[in-house]
């Protein structure tokens, strides 16, 4: 960790001043009277969970979505932001979750695209000046000349950054930065933002981890439900405190991963190679095995091949090369029926899109891929609605499934159910073997928990489970072993007794151990 | 999100059933006014017109009667839109497989003469399931192995048979006897027609009930259904729940063109009696209103053909008394058919003004 904020410094006006903002959205209050401020050399935190209206408010202060009430002050003036090009030309920029870059183009090419004032002259040399004279301020090693898509998601981030400063920022809205980030790279960024901060720029900084709002902010506005329930000073308050606020109750923080010892061995990849989306080499060789008993952990930034591991265990991709193990038998070529009836449970990383049919009935929902197993069918071409609903009720209590009937549509029922519903319908049959990407991505913290419990209860009854998580908190929570993979590799595979943060942190970026950083 | 001027459609989470209903209803007080304004630019007294339409249509026992006729292949090739809907596969096909089954038909009652009537009637019926089932499954492995759009080659296929049905008409099927593109009788063996005394009601309606009963069953009763219905809503988290897409898509396909193919069989036995061209007027077609005004639901599919049927009834009734052409009657349908989709978006999206100074 980095030096604490420095609080010594005066306190400055407000920049930015958001008086009573309220959006509805078709279903929700997004934002529901908020008023807050942000100073000129202050890194503000917005902290909430998912949905608590942290992106709406930042996206409402850019000018991407019109407030139904409220104000806006900017440097004390009133403004009306009506349009993201109002937001700019007023000194307010954002980077978002989600890069707006050109690929094929250069990093100044790029730069240049979104600022260019006007005129058709594009002044390449002041352009090429500014930024090296930007990165060598902040020290930010940035190669003017690379094609964009050659670079790492960490290093376009940078050049959204610097886009922002480019153009000439005052208040510079970061939506979750490190979501794509190692840790060392957080540490990083969270170093040059505090620089910024010195000299004299507001940043507004979008987090739902706790551990970044103590390490980076001066103050914290916490969001719950779309009101804003209190700012404070950093200093002066403890991650429970914050985590209480932002829940709405008391938070419990670990689950107790319990050491037993491991049965045989229930899954084997071998040598994977597949191509992605891209046609390119997406798995370039990934080997492991998982152990009944035993939760593996797959650590790794998004996009290094997770994705397509997950399709190909499950049957939905073809590996080009390798074969697949389960339960003693080569399962490469069989479909994915097959493997469900051999015992393999998933949990896919996009619930709503891969997991669910979001107008089917919750108790249809319930037996998606089992329709033509016993009880729930009666000789594999007649549904036997007694055995279904019986089913889902018990389901429905078993899970917890907030739910006024086992004849909702699923649509109505909140992520949290959502993914209860498909736990209880992966875990009715005997799992053997269960893959779980991103199980608890965007759910609230209770639920989270919830989701966690049943994993580790999966591995309690004797199933192996692989877990494919982006969180490294809940990797080192759950695994018995973790294996870090980058760009289609496994790095290494490590015991989590031996696992320290650095380390998965250097592998997550593709350093080996003792290999020049 | 689109915006103009300040106003912006968004998409609503959910739609409550009344409201579906209700621009349902709503979609066709719309296709009746602009009827009105039409009728009333030909020159015919609007009020005048439509009496004549509804007396046409539901006036009599007869008029009753000949309704329920044009409704009979309505409500089979809506069902058969229906299926295919339902598994989110646009079959535009109907048409060419209609035709199909009546083909099947002329080809066994010619082939076998010596069949007596049931077991000619059952052939018949079922030869035309498989010849309608058979074109239905091209488009649905040319989607799987190809990645084509079913719309594309059904719409396609439609013209292969019509324009191969209208060779045959000229040539080896022709009626020697006549001057006119169509076949001779078939042989009375093969005839199940005026099973009510004094109407021409025939043996399409049975089967059409019979459909309506077995499509519901197999949508909602059968796992096959099940596995239709979710690939239709969620293709992808089927495919990750290990439903095979190849078996899906060409079973359902397969079925909603044997059942549209089981309407031109109907047509033949039970109406007509030999093949001509205009034994549909644009049945295959039609089925794709009346699924749409049946919210894909069997039941609702049997109400919405013989609202269509009565409106082609009507028409003719109102072209003779009122001299409005019965091109009406395809303007109407149109009108439907556009009313139904704008209501089918406004109900599921809203229009919100956006900025207000």
């Amino acid at each position: 960790m980095t030096g604490l904020p420095d609080h010594a410094r005066p306190i400055l006006q407000p920049i930015l001043q958001v008086e009573n903002l309220t959006k509805r959205f078709p279903s929700v209050l997004a934002l529901d009277n908020v008023s807050m401020d942000v100073k000129r050399g202050e890194i503000h935190c917005l902290l909430g969970e998912n949905g608590a209206g942290k992106s709406t408010l930042s996206e409402t202060i850019y000018g991407t979505y019109l407030p139904d009430s409220g104000k806006i002050f900017f440097r004390g003036a009133p403004v009306e932001i009506m349009s993201p090009k109002d937001a700019i030309a007023a000194g307010i920029s954002i980077v978002h979750q989600h890069f707006v870059l050109v690929p094929p183009l250069t990093v100044l090419e790029n730069v240049i695209l979104g600022t260019q004032k006007s005129g058709l002259y594009m002044d390449l040399k002041y352009a090429r000046e500014r930024l090296n004279e930007l990165s060598r301020n902040y020290g930010v090693a940035l190669n003017l000349d690379a094609r964009v898509w050659h670079l790492s998601v960490g290093e376009q981030q940078w050049v959204e950054i610097f886009k922002a400063l480019y153009i000439g920022v005052d208040l510079l809205i970061l939506d979750e930065p490190t979501a794509v980030l190692t840790p060392q790279q957080s540490e990083r960024l969270f170093s040059v933002i505090k620089q910024m901060r010195d000299e004299g720029l507001a940043i507004i900084f979008i987090t739902h981890k706790l551990k970044e709002v103590k390490a980076v902010s001066d103050r914290v506005t916490v969001l719950r439900k779309g009101k804003k329930i209190a700012t404070v000073n950093t200093k002066d308050v403890s991650k429970q405190e914050l985590a209480n606020m932002m829940v709405g109750r008391d938070v419990v923080f670990t689950i107790e991963r319990q050491d037993m010892p491991p049965g045989e061995v229930v899954f084997e990849a071998n040598n994977l190679r597949a191509l992605n989306f891209h046609g390119e080499e997406g798995l370039r060789g990934v080997s492991f095995d998982v152990r009944e008993k035993e939760v593996l952990g797959l650590a790794g930034v998004s996009g290094n091949g997770q994705k397509l591991l997950f399709d190909v265990i499950v049957g939905q991709e073809k590996p080009t090369e390798g074969s697949l193990k389960l339960a003693g038998r080569d399962i490469t070529n069989t479909t994915t029926s097959k493997r469900m009836k051999l015992g393999l449970s998933s949990i896919p990383e996009d619930r709503i899109k891969e997991g669910l049919v979001m107008d089917f009935m919750v108790e249809e929902n319930l037996i998606l891929g089992f329709q033509r197993r016993e009880p729930f069918a009666k000789g594999k071409t007649l549904v036997n609605q007694k055995a279904i609903r019986k089913f889902s009720k018990k389901s429905i209590e078993d899970f917890d499934i907030a739910t006024p009937s086992s004849k909702q549509i699923s649509k109505k029922l909140s992520g949290g159910n959502l993914q209860k519903l498909i736990l209880a319908r992966e875990f009715s049959q005997e799992t053997k073997f269960l893959i779980a990407g991103q199980p608890t991505r965007g759910l609230d913290v209770g639920s989270t928990e919830y989701v966690r419990r049943r994993i580790l209860e999966q591995k309690r009854k004797g199933a192996g489970v692989l877990l494919i998580s982006e969180d490294l908190d809940e990797i080192l929570n759950l695994s018995d072993r973790i294996a870090v993979i980058f760009k289609g590799e496994l790095m290494d595979i490590i015991d989590v007794n031996e696992a320290d943060i650095e380390q998965l942190g250097l592998l997550m970026a593709g350093i080996q151990k003792g290999e020049e950083v | 999100m689109i915006r103009i001027f300040g106003y912006s459609l968004e998409k609503k989470p959910t739609t409550s059933p009344i409201m579906e209903f209700v621009a349902v209803l709503i979609a066709l007080l719309i296709a009746f006014g602009v009827s009105a304004l039409l009728i009333a630019s030909a020159g015919a007294n609007v009020a005048e017109a439509f009496r004549s339409l509804l007396r046409g249509s539901f006036g009599s026992r007869s008029a009753i009667a000949e309704t329920i006729i044009q409704g009979t292949p309505l409500i089979l090739t809506g069902l058969a839109v229906t299926v295919a809907f339902r598994g989110q596969l646009w079959n535009i096909g109907a048409e060419g497989q209609f035709f199909a089954g009546a083909m099947a038909s002329y080809l066994v009652a010619t082939s076998l003469p010596e069949l007596s009537r049931v077991p000619m009637v059952l052939t018949i019926f079922l030869a035309a399931l498989i010849a309608g089932g058979v074109l239905g499954a091209i488009p649905a492995i040319l989607k799987v192995r190809f990645g084509a759009s079913e719309v594309i080659v059904t719409v396609m296929l439609n013209f292969v048979v019509l324009f191969f049905l209208s060779y045959l008409l000229s040539g080896p099927w022709q009626d020697p006897m006549s001057a006119f593109l169509q076949t001779s009788r078939i042989t009375e063996t093969a005839r199940v027609s005026r099973i009510i005394t004094g109407t021409r009601i025939h043996i399409g309606i049975i089967i059409a009930l019979i459909s309506v009963v077995v499509v519901w069953f197999l949508l909602f009763k059968t796992t096959l259904g099940y596995e239709i219905r979710a690939y239709g809503i969620n293709p992808i988290a089927s495919k990750y729940k290990g439903i095979p897409p190849l078996r899906t898509i060409v079973l359902t396909l397969a079925i909603s063109g044997a059942i549209a193919a089981l309407a031109g069989a109907g047509e033949v036995v039970g109406l007509h009696g030999r093949l001509r061209l205009d034994i549909s007027t644009g049945f295959g077609f039609t089925g794709i209103i009346v699924a749409l005004l049946g919210r894909l639901h069997p039941f609702l599919v049997v109400a919405a053909a013989l609202f269509m049927g009565a409106l082609w009834n009507g028409s003719l009734a109102m072209q003779i008394t009122t001299g409005v052409p019965i091109a009406l009657a395809y303007v109407i349908r149109g009108v439907v058919l556009v009313a139904l989709l704008a209501a089918e978006t406004l109900t599921h999206y809203r229009i919100r003004r956006v900025c207000d100074e």
